[in-house]
């Protein structure tokens, strides 16, 4: 009962969808000060590693010129106003006081590539590379013991300070015993409890992560679902799409380490900054959607150019994502810019509800029974034709029994 | 007048005008909510995108269909409870005669009219309840629809102010929750939805025309005239 009126209470208290891009000058300038002394304190603490920004930079053949332009973009994405851009460009330089611990669950590791980037690094994947990552399964050397060991170490030396990032959906199902981990077999729930519990916020990335993804697709055989179903009573952040948005990733850390808060969230704790409009809001193809231009077949006339992908099955219109505007590979390209349709892979069982590339009304359903799928408008049909079999066969008992009413046997 | 009938009123000229605007909205909304989910037919490829709007108009005008479907809805549930000629909700509730009278007049369907033991004057239960569902329905596809139109207004403001996509938000986000929590589920539901309606107006149809046929009062005329006939023998229990 108390269940139930909680959902209630959240049903009608959940935020709306609204992104504000202004709030006032007096707002603004407050924030401005809070973060100047925050990043102020930052640089006396000593930093985690050894890592220097402008040497990897420089490094990777990256000039001064285009960090500032790369910094501009960034305070333009966090929604912030240009006086920022020196502040957040500051704290690009400090992020390797950040101390994360990645955790890696049911997943595929597509997050800790997007995160990696390691074919041609750009500035969003360096900013990256020097976060203070002090536990990753996956890239770490050390293994078994010694990489527990190095868990422990670090979540005693970081205690209520570091940010826990964590990759891949929970299974639940079999008490958790479809995912375990470590010398001692721990169950990736379990596993995923304890380095919560003194994280200072937990960030979800990608869509297994935050809601389940691709594990949690039916029959969903191993109970898989997303963080924020597991960890409770922590500020959660989630950031969702396969894989996430590395330019997502560096938003809501860099969004930390300026204000040391989370960004403001929808009611699926995602951030505004980044999933505040759908994809099709800013899509380059809308115009077409609008004129009725649409792609018929893969490789036709309206293929060849740039049509919209809507009846390829794009689900643009129906996924709040920023792709559309920061594009994936530092600008490189994104999904409808390469020529074949969104797959609403940022949105709550995207696999199952989004991603059977073809209009929503030829998606297949199922049925209260779960078995038989058709879709939905073959199970209208096929009502529509059960309707009208049924009047047929009324309409038919009628005329022959008006008939024989009139033949003289009346029944009043 | 024919011999042995009596005329009697059924349907007040609001009721009628109501009815049509309803069904005329209906067919537009049908065809135009189609394209929405699967253009079912192309532009014409040699004219420049700038020149041709389809799409856009096929919503403009599911759009506009939606907010007269709107005001006729709160008329209708206006008139529900306060209507001077027939209070439409006194048919549904479910008492003794009501419950009698609903049973009297689906015996007489299935019996292919050998029961008749209605009293064909009024408005019946059977009826009432029908038109119900199909308002139901149709409060369903406007929730369910408004819910879909505010997720492009992200800005959280709009041509009319911020009100506007507030409410939306306020009055249809539980939609969401009540489909199966994400977008996809609205929109499945909203186009479902529209087949049971079709399958209703199908029925509708049907039992209308029917009526008028085997009962023989005239029945089909109460949507034009507002009218129809009544056998002075007919039983004029309840």
């Amino acid at each position: 009962m108390s269940d139930k009126v909680e959902a209630v209470k959240k049903l009608f208290t959940s935020q709306s969808s609204r992104v504000e891009t202004n709030k006032g000058d007096t707002y603004y300038q407050e924030l401005f000060d809070k973060c100047e002394a925050r990043l102020n304190e930052m640089r006396s603490h000593q930093p985690a590693n050894k890592l220097d920004f402008a040497d990897l930079l420089e490094e990777n053949g990256i000039d001064r010129r285009e960090f500032m332009k790369w910094a501009s973009a960034t305070t333009a994405m966090l929604m912030l106003p240009p006086m920022f851009t020196p502040l957040v460009a500051d704290a690009a330089v400090l992020m390797n006081r950040a101390p994360v611990i990645w955790l890696e669950l049911q997943d595929c590791a597509g997050n800790s590539e997007a995160l990696l980037r390691a074919d041609g690094p750009k500035i969003d994947e360096i900013v990256l590379d020097i976060i203070s990552l002090e536990f990753h399964e996956t890239l770490q050397a050390a293994s078994g013991h010694q990489a527990e060991k190095q868990l422990e170490e670090a979540m005693e030396h970081f205690k209520g300070k570091y940010l826990l990032f964590v990759e891949g959906a929970i299974p639940m199902a079999m008490d958790g015993q479809y995912g375990t981990i470590g010398a001692k077999g721990e169950t990736f729930h379990d596993h995923l409890v304890r380095c919560a519990e003194n994280a200072a916020a937990v960030v979800a990335v990608g869509s297994c992560a935050t809601f389940g993804g691709i594990p949690a697709a039916a029959p969903n055989p191993t109970g898989a679902v997303g963080v924020m179903d597991v960890v409770k009573n922590k500020p959660l952040i989630n950031i969702p799409a396969c894989p996430a948005n590395p330019a997502n990733m560096v938003g809501v850390i860099l969004h930390y380490v300026l204000t040391g808060q989370v960004p403001e969230l929808d009611s699926l704790l995602r951030p505004k900054f980044a999933f505040g409009y759908r994809i099709h809001d800013n899509c380059e193809r809308r115009a077409h959607f609008d004129a009725g231009e649409y792609v018929e077949e893969w490789g036709d006339i309206g293929a060849k150019n740039n049509f919209c992908l809507y009846k390829m099955g794009c689900k643009g219109p129906m996924t709040f994502n920023n792709c559309s505007i920061v594009r994936y590979n530092d600008g490189v390209n994104w999904p409808i810019g390469v020529g074949r349709g969104c797959i609403g892979c940022s949105e709550p069982d995207f696999w199952d509800k989004y991603a059977y590339e073809r209009p929503m009304a030829d998606a297949k359903i199922k049925a209260p029974t779960g078995g038989v799928e058709k879709t939905v408008d073959e199970f209208g049909l096929g009502m529509l034709t059960a309707v009208g079999i049924g009047i047929g066969i009324h309409a038919a008992a009628s005329a022959i029994a008006g008939k024989r009413e009139n033949s003289g046997e009346s029944h009043e | 007048m024919k011999q042995g009938y009596t005329q009697v009123k059924r349907m007040t000229p609001i009721m009628r005008v109501m009815h049509w605007v309803n069904a005329i909205c209906l067919v537009g909304a049908i065809a135009t909510g189609l394209y929405i989910g699967h253009p079912y037919y192309q532009t014409f490829i040699a004219d420049g995108a700038v020149d041709k709007y389809v799409m856009a108009w096929n919503r403009y005008g599911h759009f506009i269909i939606a907010i007269i479907f709107d005001v006729t809805s709160i008329v209708i549930a206006y008139l529900y409870f306060f209507s001077r000629f027939e209070k439409p909700y006194k048919k549904v509730i479910p008492n003794a005669k009501n419950i009698k009278e609903f049973k009297n007049v689906f015996i007489n369907l299935i019996t292919l009219n050998r029961k008749n033991e209605l009293n064909s004057e009024h408005a019946d239960s059977f009826n009432t309840v029908y038109f119900t569902i199909f308002h139901l329905l149709l409060i369903w596809m406007l929730l369910t629809g408004l819910q879909l139109y505010v997720h492009g207004l992200g800005s959280g403001t709009s041509s009319i102010g911020a009100w506007w996509p507030w409410m939306l938000h306020a009055v249809t986000d539980w939609t969401l929750y009540v489909t199966g929590g994400s977008k996809m589920d609205v929109r499945i539901s909203h186009h479902l939805t529209m087949w049971f309606i079709i399958c209703w107006v199908v029925f509708h149809i049907y039992y209308q025309v029917w009526r008028t046929i085997f009962w023989k009062e005239g029945d089909i005329g109460i949507v034009i005239s507002g009218t129809k006939f009544v056998k002075d023998d007919s039983p004029k229990s309840e």
